[in-house]
């Protein structure tokens, strides 16, 4: 949990991996997912690396599994992940693999092929049949009648021998799209002269190819003469039909027929065997394939690593460059050697300085990961700096349900995520694909403290379902009232409203033991009372909130070893935030303790004091809170703009005045100063290089030299104007709590009154009630729900993020990190 | 169509346009030349493709890699892009996208009656065939034996009918009349065109019109220098060319009269656009007039996606990414053929 409040240590270290034994540690490395390898080849295009030839290789082999993937998807099975974790093959076992798959990839083919050949075959078949049972005959025979009848009577009985001769028929089938285009294209090509029939197949057949069931139009070609019946063969070639002898004698036809069917009928026995040796195959596919995908993939990972890595001069070697965190480094070591000392030599990881800023790691458990998630989306923090997650766990619920307040419906958002808490271990429950459900999942914990926190927030706004509970009972009496002043039956029934004087001696007995009371939810003033409160209330926690921000900038100070910002920024932030905000904050509190309601009629107004504070004028008519109170006031505000002018040049003469001696220095004694220089930074890393030392302490200047002044005091002067303009925006900003707590007690409201108690006061029959309260409570369920729940939760958990990551984090977190990410294999094995 | 493209052209066409940015923006850099040009195989070229926009368009193919496959596989790539606009656009896009893919239908019916002509099998040549301009009655062009054979029995029914109403007539189809035949049916063809964005009036017909203008002068040009020494008669030179753009109508009279190189290029010196193309042929680096003409139309077409709110896009991103085929063809031609010392003289598109 101490690594939750800021980044790990994380080093660069360079791994030496002998030639033999880097595959196998890169591998494990991957494994383990401890480092994150740089592109030492950044500069070498992706094919002119060491290890393409290997990648390449693998890329072959993912082909062929694409191949098999393809094949079993089309089979109608499906793909099991793999058992267990499978390392990543030693290198020597891709060819066996290789083997393996190509062999299986060819079997499969050859099967399929043959298959395909068959159901082509047996498509063809069922083609022919269709058209020669298609019943073209007799419609075609009547047609053919006719015709010769008007042409030849006069010569020729019809059905003589002689016209036979003459009429040629070409039959086939085309796909029922083409037929139209076909039908024009016959006609206007060959001049009318043939008779062509069309007819749909009465039931659709299998497609050789995909198998899915396909229609198809017969058609049926008569003309005369052999050039016409040329053009129709090149035409009805062009449209891919399929064209088949069509014998015609009807007897022959049917003959034909017969011997079709029965030839169907054996090639389908073949075809079924065909099948259930594909299966066979299949069955092997689906054994193999799933293991070998993953060994591939690792094993491209390793070789993609590889190739990132530079190569030492003598060649025996590799030189690799990794980010690790610290705490990782004994099991980085250790790994290393475990999976170096097989092949008798041993690999070496060191520690070696960098100037480059290390990325940034936070590990995080199921309960955490959602609160950083929140933090990250913003930015990711820079290598450590103070990480505002921890704090996030806590404020980011309380937030929300001060906006959310209700116990009702807090209960039903905590038992909601109860359920999702306890249901995460199962598998039905992780593997559910649905985006929305699984951002709502991965945020489980969160939103099971916002429930609860709303259930907290709900009894001290004394609301559930926007009905008031009264626990306790209430600081108020009506009876006192009533005894007191002496009211009569007849001047009850004239006034709708009555006030409660709480000067009344038993009328206001105390406060509330817990929240507020709940007479407040009679009162006609109720919702001025809650406004007054909740509007306060935002205030002070916006100012709390602000000010722990500007408190943990201290943090991030002290540990960067800039003590300088903590006297020339924090201080002059924390005195203008607190002398201005700080003491509106205290001038509500001083007023909630010491002014009672016996003298509330000449009770000061808060808002006037703050703004004659500035004006530094008072009004008569305002009585001072406490005595000297002007003096005190006048002292705050000329503190807080004193810090102004601090604040806006203290950090930049600072610098400017520590660089200044750096540069008249010098010339003197360079490399004292270069050694002090390195000295005094505290990221530097004792290294043994001593080459390197002098040209990183170089540089150290140089960058140091150049520190521009304007640029330095323009960081600053913007720096400045933000955080004071921030100071009064941003509590203002604060005020979103109260207004959205306010809408959301105002919608609840109003769904109950709309709602609800109509239908509760619909009727007084207990039959017609209980019947008339089903669809009503089912509709007031529904939008509570759909309105209150989702709507509205969504709404309050914008604006908490919105205050977290701008009212907050503007105050001490740069997010300007990139995040660890190790070479892993996790991804794979899942 | 009424003016002011920009109030209303986004409810129908906005998708697309953004659509077709988007793919321009996915064209090759000068990077990516760069280092195309330093393949030394074909399959180092696969690989560099890969990290472009092309993605793994290759990884399905067998081995050997060849130059024609990669053809195949990027002209299938553009033609899946195309298919996609042209299924997602409206009128009047969708005739301004129709317009497009009638130039590549004239193409692919030359090619098969020629290849008719030369009794070669119609398979073959339907490889070859430009997969833009496909379409169902395009194998069956060769059983006609005249042009309004062809017109009455097949075209009729294609975009291509309109532009036949010059070309009707009872010869036989040899190879000058096919030649023929193409250059008027393309003639029609662009006038149409050209007709077509003229009267749609607006940003498309200030983009388009230069753009097809150019295109018919390089026609007239082209047509010239493939006529000489040809039994084309200068009558007949001056029917093909298309009446409209720069050189209409005093230019084409006189490139009607030129007879060589020469003359052509005088005809050129009158025109300022013209002028600079024609002196910078056989310049530095042996440049053709081809491309020459290429270069210019790269420029077009890349201007062409300065405006918004217009069809022309659509015409200038296929312009530009068939000359990025044809780039990624020269220099894997290069690479195939160890060819190297004329690899870099591919066209950029800047």
């Amino acid at each position: 949990m101490g690594s939750m409040f800021r980044s790990e240590e994380v080093a660069l270290v360079q791994l030496f991996l002998p030639t033999a034994a880097a595959y196998t540690c890169v591998s494990r490395l991957g494994e383990l997912g401890l480092v994150e390898f740089r592109d030492l080849n950044a500069s070498v295009s992706a094919f002119q690396r060491r290890f393409v030839v290997d990648v390449r290789r693998c890329e072959e082999l993912e082909k062929t599994f694409t191949f098999l993937q393809e094949e079993v998807r089309r089979a109608g099975l499906v793909l099991l992940p793999p058992e267990g974790r499978l390392p990543a093959p030693p290198p020597r076992d891709l060819l066996r693999i290789q083997e393996e798959t190509e062999r299986l990839a060819q079997e499969l083919r050859d099967v399929r092929g043959n298959q395909q050949a068959l159901r082509a075959q047996l498509h063809q078949l069922q083609l022919h049949a269709a058209v020669l049972g298609q019943g073209h005959g007799p419609q075609l025979a009547a047609a053919h009648t006719d015709a010769t009848s008007e042409r030849m009577p006069l010569l020729q009985a019809p059905g003589g021998p002689h016209q036979d001769l003459r009429v040629n028929f070409v039959a086939g089938a085309v796909e029922p799209h083409k037929a139209p285009a076909l039908e024009r294209l016959l006609w206007r090509a060959c001049r009318g002269f043939l008779i062509a029939s069309f007819r749909e197949l009465e039931q659709p057949l299998e497609h050789p190819v995909t198998g899915e069931p396909a229609t198809w139009m017969t058609f049926l070609i008569s003309y005369w003469g052999e050039q016409i019946g040329q053009k129709i063969r090149k035409i009805t070639d062009c449209f891919h039909c399929h064209v088949f002898p069509f014998l015609e004698q009807e007897e022959a036809r049917r003959g034909a027929l017969r011997q079709l069917q029965q030839q169907s009928q054996e090639l389908q026995e073949v075809l079924g065997e065909t099948e259930r040796f594909l299966s066979q195959v299949l069955g092997r596919v689906l054994q193999l394939l799933p293991p070998g995908q993953v060994q591939v993939h690792k094993m491209k990972a390793v070789y993609l690593a590889l190739n990132q890595c530079s190569v030492s001069t003598t060649h025996k070697c590799l030189i690799a460059e990794a980010w690790c965190s610290v705490r990782d480094l004994p099991a980085l070591q250790e790994a290393l050697r475990d999976s170096s000392t097989e092949e008798g030599v041993s690999a070496v990881a060191h520690r070696i300085p960098c100037r480059d800023m290390p990325p940034t790691l936070i590990r995080t458990n199921r309960f955490t990961a959602s609160f950083q998630g929140i933090v990250d989306a913003y930015g990711v923090g820079r290598y450590q700096e103070v990480n505002p997650a921890p704090y996030t766990i806590i404020t980011f619920p309380f937030l929300f349900a001060v906006m959310f307040g209700d116990v009702g419906h807090g209960l039903l958002m905590f038992l909601f995520a109860l359920a999702m808490v306890l249901a995460e271990n199962r598998p039905a429950v992780k593997a559910a694909q649905n985006e929305i459900w699984q951002t709502f999942f991965r945020g489980r914990y969160l939103l099971l403290l916002m429930g609860l926190f709303s259930i907290y927030t709900g009894f001290i706004y004394n609301e559930c379902f926007s009905r008031a509970t009264s626990i306790f009972p209430s600081g108020w009496s009506v009876a006192a009232m009533a005894n007191q002043s002496g009211w009569s039956d007849a001047f009850l029934a004239q006034h709708a409203t009555l006030t409660l004087d709480p000067n009344v001696t038993g009328v206001f007995l105390g406060p509330y033991p817990f929240g507020i009371d709940p007479v407040w939810s009679l009162a006609a003033n109720h919702l001025s009372f809650l406004n007054s409160f909740k509007m306060k209330m935002s205030v002070i926690l916006g100012v709390v909130h602000m000010a722990f921000g500007v408190v943990l900038g201290v943090f991030n100070h002290v540990h960067f070893g800039q003590k300088h910002r903590l006297l020339l920024e924090t201080l002059p932030e924390l005195t203008f935030l607190l002398g201005l905000f700080g003491y509106l904050v205290f001038l509500v509190i001083y007023k909630w303790l010491c002014v009672s309601a016996a003298s509330a009629a000449s009770a000061p107004s808060i808002l006037i004091h703050f703004i004659n504070m500035f004006l530094f004028s008072h009004s008569p008519t305002n009585r001072p809170l406490y005595p000297r109170q002007e003096v005190v006031q006048a002292t705050l505000v000329v503190l807080a703009l004193a810090m102004v002018p601090v604040l806006l040049l203290g950090t930049p003469l600072h610098l400017l005045r520590r660089h200044r001696p750096h540069l008249r220095r010098r010339p003197a004694g360079r490399q004292e100063e270069d050694k002090a220089g390195l000295l005094d930074l505290p990221d530097a890393s004792v290294n043994g290089w001593s080459s390197d030392e002098e040209k990183a302490g170089g540089l150290d200047d140089e960058e140091e030299a150049e520190l521009v002044p304007s640029e330095v005091l323009m960081h600053q002067a913007i720096h400045t104007i933000e955080f004071c303009l921030g100071c009064v925006s941003n509590t203002a900003s604060y005020l979103r709590l109260w207004a959205l707590s306010l809408a959301h007690a105002q919608l609840s409201e109003v769904l109950w009154a709309m709602v609800m108690s109509i239908g509760l006061g619909l009727s007084r029959e207990v039959g017609v009630a209980a019947v008339v309260l089903v669809p009503i409570f089912a509709a007031f369920a529904v939008m509570t729900v759909v309105i209150l729940l989702v709507m509205e939760g969504l709404s309050a958990f914008l604006h908490a993020l919105r205050l977290h990551w701008v009212e907050f984090q503007n105050k001490f977190y740069s997010g300007t990190g990139y995040r660890l990410s190790p070479f892993t294999f996790a991804a794979t094995d899942d | 169509m009424l003016e002011g493209a920009e109030l209303y052209f986004n409810v129908d066409h906005g998708y697309l346009e953004g659509l077709v940015r988007g793919c321009k923006a996915s064209l090759l850099t000068q990077q990516d030349y760069i280092n195309l040009v330093q393949c030394e195989t074909l399959e180092d070229l696969k690989i560099h493709l890969q990290t472009t926009d092309y993605g793994n368009f290759l990884a399905n193919q067998t081995n050997p890699l060849t130059v024609s496959k990669i053809d195949t596989e990027m002209r299938k790539r553009l033609c899946g892009e195309f298919e996609y606009f042209r299924n997602h656009s409206l009128e009047p896009l969708s005739t301004f996208l129709t317009y497009m893919t009638c130039s590549y239908m004239i193409d692919n019916v030359i090619l098969l009656m020629n290849g008719a002509l030369q009794k070669k099998s119609v398979k073959e040549i339907l490889g070859k065939c430009h997969p833009l301009g496909r379409f169902t009655e395009m194998e069956a062009v060769n059983i006609a034996e005249t042009p309004s054979d062809l017109f009455n029995a097949i075209l009729i029914e294609t975009p291509l009918a309109p532009f036949f109403q010059d070309c009707m007539s009872e010869n036989a189809l040899d190879e000058l009349n096919i030649e023929l035949l193409r250059n008027k049916l393309y003639k029609s063809y662009l006038e149409a065109f050209y007709k077509f964005c003229k009267n749609h009036g607006d940003v498309t017909a200030d983009v388009m019109c230069p753009i097809l203008e150019f295109e018919a002068d390089r026609r007239a040009f082209i047509i010239t220098l493939n006529s000489f020494g040809t039994e084309l008669s200068k009558e007949d030179r001056e029917t093909l060319y298309p009446t409209f753009g720069k050189l209409y109508p005093e230019g084409l009279r006189l490139l009607a009269q030129a007879e060589d190189f020469d003359q052509m290029k005088n005809v050129a010196d009158h025109y300022g656009v013209y002028k600079p193309l024609f002196e910078a042929v056989g310049g530095s680096g042996g440049k053709t007039l081809e491309d020459v003409f290429y270069e210019r139309e790269v420029q077009m077409n890349v201007l062409a996606f300065n405006r918004q709110f217009h069809y022309g896009v659509f015409y200038a991103y296929v312009k530009l990414k068939e000359q990025e085929m044809r780039n990624i063809v020269w220099i894997a031609e290069c690479i195939s053929q160890r060819h190297r010392t004329k690899i870099n003289s591919y066209i950029p598109i800047l």
